[in-house]
């Protein structure tokens, strides 16, 4: 799939059309914006490390159900996504008190919260991407009610399986930033991204920043971090069930198909017209990213016979 | 036999089991040099000829030859094969060599769902190959076959139309598309088939038939 025509560039991300209309390519760039874009830097290996980090995360929540626009990563940097039209409102979901928060609220930064909590703001780069409530989001027409609560379920099942996720990288998930869209069928994606830019990130137990807060507080080690999370989260292995059917072809005669169906029939079961027997296979794997078709090629090479064997398969969990 | 010498190498893998019978033949009935070649290893200096013999590689699990045909010694036959060298599978070999695409088609579950294990009729189609120049073309022979996947099968009939060398004759043990025994590859130096010619080798097993494949390749090289 190639770039067609750069539709958006943004602070850390251009947007492309390709040549069809339902997908669009993201490239990530390694340039860094704080503070509405007072502060500005290049981070070397930043858009490849936030491309891949995305990219499993993506991948984990397809897995887990979570709808989300990522189809496969092109690239390093590049990223094959669905295009939809993204809602103007950013929904940013807490775990424990940090940036804005703490300050708004005059709360310690860590303090761990008895719930998640949900904010929204409003996409607008005049005004400051400004603090907003869901009755004005009903009331502007942001979003309607249903799309409304399938944002806040979807933010919040996400924020569950990412939680344990980033566990299993000994890290902590202490906010994160979505964004959403929907497709022409009406249908809600989760977009955007899901990297250290849009996630704060702790190490684990501790208030160690290994997210963009080191480039916004200068901390150092910021290239560092991005490489460091990137490791952590491509070593965790997603674990999945493919589920493969293979079946004798429908112009060979199944022989075991056949002895059942009369079997079938001696017992009064007189309905059934044609058994075909086949063998199913379960195999637990460890999802790495851009490699779904590995399973085809696993059936091709060696689980079926393609001379005489059909085979179909899916994730299952 | 007035012949040279024709050293055959005999594969064997796990779960192979008529490799025993391969060599008597070759060495004790033929008086052939002959060596087994472990499937791991690599080493066919010197072969003339090489035997995948029947039994059941890697417990036939899966599909009949579907693993063995990832064994190290493979790389190495289908490079033998490339170079012209001469490969006979029989049975369990015959499988390994159509799931490793040496030869055409497949080997399915006998249409009778049993272990069949006794003498067939065959017919020879063709005499003009390395396997089966002792014979005659029409001639009937009688071999064992002993397999539970012997029931050949290909999409398209005409991709072997020229390529069968036996056939199953008078009637068909195991529901194989057009009575197929025996398939050689276009080139005419792999050969396959579901009968034993190692078990019909003296005359005290009842048929002497399948001497005269192991004396045809002698004679031919």
């Amino acid at each position: 799939m190639e770039k067609v025509k750069l539709l958006y560039e943004g602070k850390a991300k251009r947007v492309y059309s390709t040549i069809e209309e339902d997908k669009f390519i993201i490239e990530f760039k390694d340039t860094a914006t704080a503070f509405d874009g007072l502060k500005k830097a290049e981070i070397s290996g930043k858009g490849e490390a936030n491309c891949i980090i995305s990219s499993k995360i993506f991948e984990l929540l397809t897995i887990k159900g979570i709808k989300n626009h990522y189809i496969k990563r092109l690239s390093e940097r590049d990223m094959l996504v669905r295009s939809v039209k993204i809602f103007p409102i950013e929904v940013i979901i807490r775990n424990k008190v940090a940036g804005s928060m703490a300050k708004r609220l005059g709360l310690d930064v860590g303090k761990e919260l008895e719930r998640p909590v949900l904010e929204f703001c409003y996409k607008s780069d005049e005004l400051h991407d400004p603090m907003i409530n869901e009755d004005h989001i009903l009331a502007l027409g942001l979003a309607t009610e249903n799309e409304l609560n399938t944002i806040k379920e979807m933010s919040l099942e996400t924020n569950r399986i990412l939680i344990e996720f980033f566990k299993r990288c000994h890290l902590d998930l202490v906010d994160m930033k979505f964004e959403f869209g929907k497709d022409s069928q009406g249908d809600i994606y989760l977009a955007d991204e899901i990297s250290p830019d849009t996630c704060r990130l702790w190490e684990l137990g501790t208030t160690t920043s290994w997210d963009k807060d080191r480039f916004r507080k200068d901390l150092g080690g910021v290239e560092e971090a991005y490489k460091e999370v990137k490791e952590r989260v491509i070593n965790i292995p997603i674990e999945s069930k493919a589920r493969i059917l293979i079946r004798l072809k429908p112009s060979i005669l199944d022989a075991q198909g056949s002895v059942i169906l009369n079997a079938l029939k001696s017992l009064g079961f007189s309905e059934v017209i044609e058994v075909r027997a086949g063998k199913l296979l379960e195999l637990k794997v460890d999802r790495k990213i851009d490699e779904p078709e590995r399973i085809e090629k696993m059936c091709k090479e060696l689980l079926a016979n393609p001379v005489m064997e059909d085979y179909e398969w899916e994730w299952v969990e | 036999m007035g012949v040279g010498r024709v050293s055959f190498g005999i594969v064997v893998f796990p779960g192979t089991n008529c490799d025993r019978d391969c060599y008597y033949v070759i060495r004790d009935i033929l008086n052939q040099p002959v060596r087994f070649i472990w499937h791991k290893d690599n080493d066919l200096k010197g072969i003339d000829c090489i035997v995948l013999p029947g039994g059941f590689s890697y417990g036939d699990y899966l599909r009949a030859g579907a693993i063995a045909r990832f064994s190290p010694i493979m790389s190495n036959v289908r490079e033998f094969a490339e170079k012209g060298g001469l490969v006979i599978g029989i049975c369990n070999g015959f499988q390994i060599l159509t799931e490793a695409g040496l030869l055409p088609g497949a080997l399915g579950r006998n249409k009778t769902l049993r272990f069949i294990c006794r003498y067939v009729n065959l017919i020879i189609e063709r005499n003009d190959t390395p396997f089966t120049s002792e014979f005659k073309n029409g001639e009937i022979v009688r071999m064992p076959i002993a397999h539970n996947e012997g029931n050949y099968y290909i999409d398209e009939l005409s991709k072997v139309k020229n390529l069968v060398v036996l056939r199953y004759y008078g009637e068909n043990p195991n529901g194989a598309l057009d009575n197929i025994a025996g398939i050689i590859n276009e080139r005419g130096n792999v050969f396959g088939l579901m009968p034993h010619p190692e078990r019909c080798s003296e005359k005290v097993l009842g048929s002497e038939d399948g001497l005269r494949i192991f004396k045809s390749i002698v004679r031919s090289l």
